[in-house]
């Protein structure tokens, strides 16, 4: 699904992403691991088309179509979703009324009319049951005044509407407390298929108690260090990332 | 050639009674206001009374088909083109006319131009203790080419009274028109009223738009401006509160592109105790449009436990609009609360990025987030077709098929 080939971003001078490779099939769930400020969210970014970061090299290879060559709006459209880490305030949009823009945009791209108001009410009800979110929480302005884990609940209650293909939760666990990290977790879980794949970045193992990895992957300096099996993350959890950074800092030294 | 010269001409053609007569040589004595007066430092007329209008011209008759075109559709329609009153409602404790002469308190020149030498507009006045449902819907139309024509109105309000206006001024050929408009309201004791106007003419009108309100007290009025259309636009917007408890709230929204201008100049004159006002300007300019706002309050020393609050806030969507924004606060008396502000600033990237990886195309997440911008003064607006109309000329001023509410 998605084959990312030695991928080099930045800002200015600041090369943040120095050849990134990594490869997605459907149904697969990865997680990007990594200490701070090793480029895990610039990656999310980069996937998703933030114009602000300068793509040096490398492509993003999507279903047959390079990435790189699409706008935000169309990687959207191709099914690209990014729960970000820090939520945009939207003051004056309701949660609805963004929603119900940002799949009707998505349906006019394909062709499509727009979704019917009956047809948005039922799968709003159904998304709200699945993440346990109550009714009130629609009419608010979008993100203004939530608390980090409502934002982080709204991010993964738009997947659940946007229904993505591929899935780029970029620090979702931070901000939720225990009983809401099970919650959206098992939201997450819900909407897994064989035809979609998740990216989760997260820099502790906690979540990946929940959503159960297939690989993980460390990010450090901009660069994929070490892949392994779930079971890296436990490893990572019990000696911390140093034994791996202080081998990859000498074999670039 | 000239408007001056064609105004002094055409007030030869009349009779006017020795006061009349006295207001048209003060005005032909000093002219228009030019950028040296400080109300109209950022506001030139100058282009535009160079150019030969003829006055108060009679035109075409028109359909009913151009009428619906431009209406809100409402029952209660005053209807009147080149400035004959062709329809006006018949509503229980509201007695409406056409044109009758009455005194403004304010003398400037626009002013005494418009007492001196117009003859249209309407009367209303609403009888004690009415409660009008129905919004009333006065349309302004013109069909004369190159035209300059007056209108001054009257509306009364009788205590205890409620009632809600739609406004709008449409010019139906693709000449200049400039309309000098003036309305005066008076509102009674317990009077609930609302005023709105919708700007949307074609792009060659020009407009200066004169509003006085007189307030008594326990009197609410909000007088909402929105500005799409138009080539200049000049709002005068004066309260007066001469009682307590008052409240007079203006929202205004101008949505400007390509080489429109719009002035929006307020005042507040606070001269009764525990009385509150609230201004909220918002501005979208595109292209190489212009936008000044000017929000005068005068706090008088008797004008005790005042609550005045202003903002205009603006968004420069492009590299070549500007705009001058300026408050003017004067405070006589020391218990009061008063606050303004001003910001000019660009849409937010992160928020565009946002709304762009949620697939909303570019453009309409520009516009998401202009109206999001706009909607608060937007949704102060009682009358809902009102609320409708705007987001809809906002949406195709941007160039997007959206639809806002939901
Ligand atoms: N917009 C930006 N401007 C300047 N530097 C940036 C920007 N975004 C990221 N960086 C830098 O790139 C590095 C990686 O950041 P980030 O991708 O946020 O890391 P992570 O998500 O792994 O914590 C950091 O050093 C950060 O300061
Ligand atoms: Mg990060």
């Amino acid at each position: 699904m998605l084959k990312i080939n030695n991928l080099k971003a930045g800002i200015e001078d600041n090369q943040i992403l120095r050849g990134i490779n990594l490869e997605i099939k459907a149904g697969e769930v990865h997680a990007i691991m990594g200490p701070n400020g090793s480029g895990k969210s610039t990656l999310a970014s980069v996937i998703a088309g933030k114009e602000e970061y300068e793509v040096e090299g490398g492509s993003i290879d999507f279903e047959g179509v390079d990435l790189l060559d699409l706008t935000p709006e169309e990687r959207a459209h191709k099914g690209v979703f990014l729960s970000f880490q820090y939520p945009v305030e939207i003051p004056g949009i309701s949660v609805s009324n963004f929603i119900k823009t940002s799949i009707n945009e998505r349906r006019k791209a394909a062709g499509l009319e727009s979704m019917t108001a009956k047809n948005l009410l039922k799968m709003l009800k159904e998304k709200m049951e699945l993440l346990s979110i109550d009714k009130g929480y629609l009419s608010r302005n979008m993100n203004e005044g939530f608390s980090g884990g409502e934002k982080k609940r709204n991010e993964i209650f738009q997947m659940a509407m946007l229904e993505p293909k591929l899935s780029i939760l970029d620090e979702t666990d931070s901000g939720l407390d225990i009983d809401a990290l099970r919650i959206v977790a098992n939201g997450v879980n819900k909407l897994r298929t064989k035809d979609n794949a998740t990216i989760v970045i997260t820099h502790y193992q906690r979540l990946l108690d929940y959503i159960i990895p297939d690989f993980v992957h460390v990010l450090y300096k901009g660069k994929i260090v070490k892949s392994g099996g779930k079971e890296l993350a436990l490893e990572l959890e019990e000696k911390g990332y140093d034994w791996i950074t202080k081998e990859s800092d000498k074999q670039w030294a | 050639m000239g408007l001056i010269n064609n105004i002094k001409s055409y007030s030869e053609t009349i009779s006017l009674s020795t006061e009349k007569k006295g207001l048209l040589n003060s005005f032909l004595e000093n002219g228009f206001p030019t950028i040296k007066d400080e109300d109209w430092k950022y506001t030139s007329l100058k282009r535009i009374i160079s150019e030969d209008f003829s006055i108060e011209k009679n035109g075409n008759d028109i359909d009913a088909s151009e009428i619906s075109k431009h209406s809100l559709s409402f029952k209660n329609q005053l209807i009147f083109v080149d400035g004959e009153l062709i329809s006006s409602p018949q509503i229980k404790g509201v007695t409406i006319s056409g044109y009758a002469d009455f005194e403004s308190r304010n003398n400037d020149a626009i002013m005494n131009l418009n007492a001196s030498l117009c003859k249209n507009g309407f009367s209303i006045s609403v009888a004690k203790n009415t409660v009008v449902e129905q919004v009333i819907e006065i349309l302004f139309f013109t069909t004369t080419e190159n035209n300059f024509s007056q209108y001054r109105n009257q509306i009364i309000v009788g205590e205890n009274s409620e009632i809600k206006f739609v406004e709008k001024i449409q010019n139906l050929n693709n000449s200049t028109s400039f309309v000098n408009y003036f309305t005066q309201i008076n509102c009674d004791k317990n009077t609930n009223v609302e005023f709105n106007k919708i700007q949307n003419n074609t792009s060659n009108s020009i407009l200066i738009d004169n509003v006085d309100v007189y307030q008594k007290d326990n009197s609410n009025c909000d007088v909402n401006t929105l500005i799409f259309g138009g080539n200049f636009t000049r709002n005068n917007l004066n309260f007066e509160q001469n009682g307590n408890n008052c409240e007079s709230n203006m929202n205004g929204v101008s949505v400007l592109d390509d080489n429109q201008f719009a002035d929006n100049h307020t005042f507040v004159d606070h001269k009764s105790a525990h009385c509150r006002s609230n201004e909220m300007y918002k501005g979208v300019y595109l292209g190489k449009s212009k936008g000044v706002f000017n929000g005068k309050i005068m706090v008088r020393p008797d004008a005790q436990k005042i609550d005045a609050f202003q903002s205009n806030n603006n968004l420069l969507l492009s590299e070549d609009s500007t705009i001058d924004s300026k408050p003017q606060l004067e405070i006589y008396a020391d218990d009061v609360k008063c606050s303004h502000g001003c910001t000019i600033g660009q849409l937010d990237d992160e928020a565009l990025f946002y709304m762009r990886s949620r697939g909303i195309g570019v453009e309409e997440a520009k516009a998401v987030l202009t109206y999001a911008f706009a909607s608060e003064a937007i949704d102060n607006i009682s009358v809902s077709e009102v609320r409708l109309v705007a987001q809809k000329l906002l949406a195709d001023k941007l160039n997007v098929d959206l639809d806002f509410s939901l």
